[in-house]
C-alpha cells in the first residue's frame, strides 16, 4: 500500500482564494494529482497577497498562496480566450474531481459549468463553492472570507462586551468550509464507486460557516436571545481568560487558564503559592457571578511569573493552562515540534519557506507535502505536451496567442 | 432524509466537546452514529446555555445541536461489561472517533491495536489537545487553551486589554471537522485493500491553521501582528476593518489595485452621491493606488487613508446595517454587516436557498430551527435531521437489534450499573 491514500484520483482545480484551494490541498498532499488552472490574465490574489519571500512582491514570491497549494501542479489558460477553454475542457475526461470557486456566473459564462462538463464525464463530480450559493438574490456577492466572518455572525461574538467588536484576525471562515467539502468529496468519490453515480456540490461558504454556530442560531429562533460579545466571560470556567505575565525581551506576555470546578481553583492556589478568604471567591457559581474581581485577583498572581513557569506549575496541579503564543512562538513550540508540525519546502523561487504541516497523522497512509506550491504555470510542458498531446510548435503558438498564459 | 451519501456506514462516537461535530458531519451524510456515553450522560450534555435556561440535558443547546442525527447508547466504561459492549459496537462498526485523555482508552483494552484485531477494518481517531508525543500530551484541556496555543488569541483584542476568544468556545469545531476529513481520507484506501488505520488529530495545529497568512511573517517580513482591534494588517497596510454605524457594525475592506480598487471607487461615489468625501478622493485613482504592497507608504498616503476612514465612519453613523448591506450588495462594494443571529435568521438569502430546517423535537414539545446543510448536493442531498437522542434512548435498539442481547440481559447490565 502506498503511503498516499488517495493515489490515482485526478483533481482538476479552477479555483482560487481560500476555500477551493485549500479543499483540493487535502487531496494533493495525499496523493491524488491535482492540477490547478491558473492565468496570468486573473491570477490568483493570494499570489500578490503578502508574506513575500524578503518582504518584496512577486507573483512567486507570496507564502499566502503558497501555503495553500503544496503537493499541486500549475498550468496557465486565460479562460477568457475559446481556445483555452477548449483546452481546458480536453482535460475534464481525466478527471474524477472539478472544484471551482467563482462567482457563480464565471463558469456558466465559459460553459465550463456541471451541465457542460458532464458531458465530457458522466460521472464527474463537481464543486462549486463561492460566498452564498449559486442561487437566490445574493448569489453574485463579491467577497472574501473576512467579510463572510462578519456576515455569518463570528465578528459579531468577538469583543469585550456589548458596542465592542475586535474580530478574528483574517479570513475566519476560510478555515471552516473546506473540512466540509473536503469530507463531502471523499464521501462522494465512494458513493460514486458503489453506484456509478457523479453528482454536482453547491457549497456557500455562509452556509459551511454557521456549522460552527448552530447552538447560538437554534436558540436565537426558539427564544430570540441573541449570542453578543463578552471577552473571555464564561458560565463553566472561573477563572476563565487570558492573564498578564511577565514581561520577556520586552515583550508583554499572557497566559491562558481555565478552573473547572473547585478542587481544581485549590490546586491552582497551592501551585502558585497563594491563598484567598475572600467570599467571592469561595466557589464556582460565586466565582463565576464576580469573575471581574477574580481576572484581577489571577492577574495579580501571574504578573510577575513567565508563562513556562505559570504553565509547567499549573498544569502539574492539573489545571488547563498555556501560553497564549504569537507567530514566533508557535515556530518553536514543543508540542508543535513534536508532532513534526512544521515543514521547510525546497520552493522554486523562494527557497526554503515555512509551511503549515497537517494537522492530523494517520498511521498507515500519512501523506505529507510532497512539494512547495507551483510557481505559475510551472507544469505547462507536462501537462500540454504529455497529457494532451500538443507539439512544442503548438504549445508556442498558443503561448503567442496568450491563450497559455 | 439524511444524505444517501454515507449509508450504511456506521461511526461510533466516544467523543466529548472536542469532536462532537465530526459524528454531526456523518449523520448528516446519512451513517449511522452511535454515541457512546455514560450513564448519567457525557459532558456535553451540560454545557451552557440552555434553552429557555433550563439547565438540564433535554435543553442543553449544544447537545440538540450537535449530536442531532445520531443515536445514544449508555456504557460505564469502569465495568469489565461496559468495556465489552464499546468492544463489540466496534468490532461492527466502520469508523471510531474518540476524544478522551491519550492513553485512557487502551489502558481499558478499548485503544486501537485490540480492536483492530478483531476489526481490521476498523478507522479509528482520536482528537488530542497537542498531540500525542510531546511534553503536553497529557495537558489538562479546555477550548480556550487551544485557542491561546493556536495562535489566534494573541490575535484578537485590543491593545491594552487581554487577548480574547469567541463567546461560543470554536477550537472542538475545527477538531471535529478535521477528524471527519482524515476518517474519509482513510476511508479511500480502505476500499481498495480492507485495512483501516489510527488517526490521531492536533488540535494546537488545528487553530494554526486558521492564521491565514500570519505564520510565516516573523520569517519573510522580519515582523508580526498583535491585537490590532478594529485594524487589521502591518503598520505599513494598516487598514480599519470595522465601522461603527447606527445600528451596530459593518466591516468593510478598503483599498487599492485591481481587485479592490473598483469596490472603493464605488463606495466613494456612493459616498459623492450623499453628500459626503472631498475631491481627491473622486479624482484618485483606486485601481493603480496599492501602497504597502508594490509601494511604499508615503506621509500622503497616511494622510489620505486617515482622511478616507474618518468620513467612511461619519458617512456610515448616518445608516443601519441593513440599508448598508443592501447598498453594497447593489453597488458592489466588498463590505457585510456584523450579524448578529437575529440579523442572519431575517436574511432573504438564506430563505431563498431554503436553508433553516426545522427539526420536531418531542422531547420537549417544540419543534426547533436549526441550521441546514452546509452543501447542497444534486444526486443525495442533506435533508431534515432527527432530533438529538435522550442519554441511553437507543440502548435497546442498538444492544438487542445490533448485538442480539436478549431483554434479560440487558437488564441485568442495566442493574450492575454497566448501561
Amino acid at each position: 500500500m502506498s503511503l498516499f491514500a488517495l493515489e490515482g484520483v485526478h483533481v482538476l482545480d479552477f479555483a482560487w482564494v481560500g476555500v477551493g484551494p485549500i479543499t483540493t490541498k487535502y487531496f494533493a498532499d495525499n496523493g491524488a494529482d491535482v492540477i490547478r488552472i491558473e492565468s496570468a490574465a486573473r491570477p490568483d490574489v493570494l499570489r500578490i497577497g503578502p508574506p513575500w519571500k524578503d518582504a518584496m512582491p512577486g507573483i512567486n514570491r507570496s507564502q499566502f498562496f503558497a501555503s495553500f497549494n503544496t503537493s499541486k501542479k500549475s498550468i496557465t489558460l486565460d479562460l477568457g480566450k475559446p481556445k483555452a477553454r477548449d483546452l481546458a475542457r480536453r482535460l475534464v475526461p481525466w478527471a474524477d474531481i472539478v472544484v471551482e470557486s467563482f462567482t457563480p456566473k464565471a463558469m456558466r459564462m465559459w460553459g465550463l459549468d456541471y451541465e457542460n462538463l458532464r458531458e465530457l464525464r458522466p460521472d464527474l463530480i463537481m464543486l462549486s463553492t463561492c460566498m452564498q450559493g449559486q442561487t437566490g438574490p445574493n448569489a453574485l456577492y463579491p467577497g472574501f472570507g473576512q467579510l463572510m466572518a462578519a456576515l455569518s455572525g463570528f465578528y459579531y461574538i468577538s469583543g469585550y462586551g456589548p458596542g465592542s467588536c475586535t474580530p478574528p484576525y483574517g479570513a475566519y471562515t476560510d478555515f471552516i468550509a473546506p473540512r466540509f467539502s473536503a469530507f463531502t468529496l471523499l464521501a462522494a468519490l465512494d458513493y460514486r464507486r458503489r453506484t456509478g453515480k457523479g453528482q454536482y456540490l453547491d457549497m456557500a461558504q455562509y452556509e459551511a460557516a454557521m456549522q460552527n454556530l448552530a447552538p447560538a442560531l437554534i436558540d436565537y429562533h426558539a427564544t430570540g436571545r441573541v449570542l453578543g460579545p463578552r471577552g473571555n466571560a464564561s458560565d463553566r470556567y472561573a477563572p476563565h481568560g487570558a492573564y498578564r505575565c511577565a514581561d520577556e525581551d520586552g515583550n508583554e506576555r499572557w497566559i491562558a487558564i481555565a478552573v473547572a470546578d473547585d478542587e481544581q481553583w485549590r490546586a491552582m492556589l497551592t501551585a502558585l503559592g497563594a491563598k484567598s478568604a475572600d467570599p467571592h471567591f469561595v466557589n464556582a457559581s460565586a466565582r463565576i457571578e464576580n469573575a471581574e474581581a477574580l481576572d484581577q485577583f489571577v492577574g495579580s498572581l501571574t504578573r510577575a511569573r513567565t508563562t513556562q513557569e505559570l504553565t509547567a506549575k499549573l498544569q502539574a496541579a492539573g489545571v488547563a493552562a498555556y501560553p497564549v503564543e504569537n507567530c514566533v512562538d508557535i515556530h518553536q513550540d514543543d508540542n508543535l515540534d513534536a508532532f513534526g508540525f512544521w515543514h521547510w519546502l525546497e520552493h522554486k523561487e523562494m527557497g526554503p519557506s515555512p509551511y503549515e504541516g497537517l494537522e492530523h497523522r494517520m498511521s498507515r497512509t500519512p501523506g505529507t507535502l510532497r512539494a512547495a506550491a507551483p510557481i505559475l504555470g510551472q507544469d505547462n510542458d507536462e501537462i500540454f505536451r504529455g497529457m494532451l498531446k500538443l507539439s512544442p510548435e503548438e504549445i508556442e503558438q498558443l503561448k503567442k496567442e496568450n491563450v497559455i498564459f | 432524509m439524511p444524505s444517501e451519501l454515507l449509508k450504511g456506514f456506521r461511526l461510533l462516537d466516544l467523543t466529548d466537546e472536542k469532536g462532537a461535530l465530526c459524528g454531526k458531519m456523518f449523520a448528516d451524510l446519512g451513517a449511522e452514529v452511535i454515541k457512546v456515553e455514560p450513564p448519567g450522560g457525557c459532558s456535553t450534555r451540560r454545557i451552557p446555555p440552555y434553552l429557555d435556561d433550563q439547565s438540564d440535558p433535554d435543553h442543553c443547546l449544544y447537545s440538540l445541536a450537535y449530536h442531532a442525527g445520531k443515536k445514544s447508547v449508555t456504557a460505564n466504561l469502569g465495568t469489565a461489561d461496559g468495556r465489552a459492549l464499546v468492544a463489540d459496537l466496534a468490532a461492527q462498526s466502520d469508523f471510531l472517533v474518540e476524544s478522551y485523555a491519550l492513553g485512557y482508552l487502551d489502558s481499558i483494552a478499548l485503544g486501537y491495536d485490540t480492536l483492530a484485531k478483531k476489526n481490521p477494518r476498523l478507522i479509528y481517531a482520536s482528537i488530542t489537545p497537542f498531540g500525542d508525543t510531546g511534553p503536553g500530551k497529557d495537558y489538562n484541556w479546555a477550548d480556550i487553551i487551544t485557542w491561546a496555543a493556536g495562535g489566534m488569541m494573541y490575535l484578537m483584542g485590543e491593545e491594552g486589554k487581554p487577548p480574547l476568544q469567541m463567546s461560543l468556545p470554536q477550537a472542538g469545531f475545527h477538531a471535529g471537522a478535521e477528524a471527519s476529513v482524515a476518517m474519509m481520507l482513510a476511508h479511500y484506501p480502505r476500499q481498495l485493500d480492507g485495512l483501516g488505520q489510527r488517526i490521531v488529530v492536533n488540535m494546537q495545529a488545528c487553530i494554526v491553521w486558521t492564521l491565514m497568512n500570519e505564520q510565516a511573517m516573523p520569517f519573510l517580513h522580519g515582523n508580526h501582528l498583535s491585537r490590532t482591534g478594529v485594524f487589521v494588517g502591518s503598520a505599513d497596510a494598516r487598514r480599519k476593518m470595522v465601522y461603527e454605524c447606527k445600528d451596530g457594525h459593518i466591516s468593510i475592506l478598503v483599498a487599492g489595485g485591481t481587485m479592490f480598487g473598483s469596490s472603493t471607487k464605488a463606495l466613494i461615489d456612493w459616498m459623492n452621491e450623499s453628500g459626503f468625501g472631498s475631491d481627491w478622493m473622486h479624482t484618485k485613482d483606486w485601481v493603480s493606488w496599492v501602497p504597502g504592497v508594490f509601494m511604499k507608504m508615503t506621509a500622503q498616503d497616511y494622510k489620505e487613508i486617515d482622511d478616507l476612514e474618518t468620513t467612511i465612519q461619519r458617512f456610515l453613523l448616518t445608516m443601519t446595517k441593513r440599508e448598508i448591506y443592501a447598498h453594497g450588495l447593489k453597488r458592489r462594494i466588498f463590505l457585510a454587516p456584523v450579524a448578529t443571529a437575529a440579523d442572519i435568521a431575517a436574511d432573504e438569502q438564506l430563505k431563498a436557498r431554503d436553508f433553516w430546517t426545522q427539526v420536531p423535537h418531542d422531547t420537549l414539545g417544540r419543534t426547533l430551527t436549526f441550521p441546514g446543510p452546509y452543501a447542497k448536493l444534486s444526486a443525495t442531498p442533506i435533508g431534515s435531521i432527527t432530533r438529538a437522542p435522550r442519554i441511553g434512548e437507543h440502548n435497546d435498539e442498538i444492544y438487542r437489534g445490533l448485538l442480539g442481547l436478549a431483554p434479560d440481559r440487558i437488564a441485568k447490565l442495566r442493574a450492575a450499573g454497566a448501561i
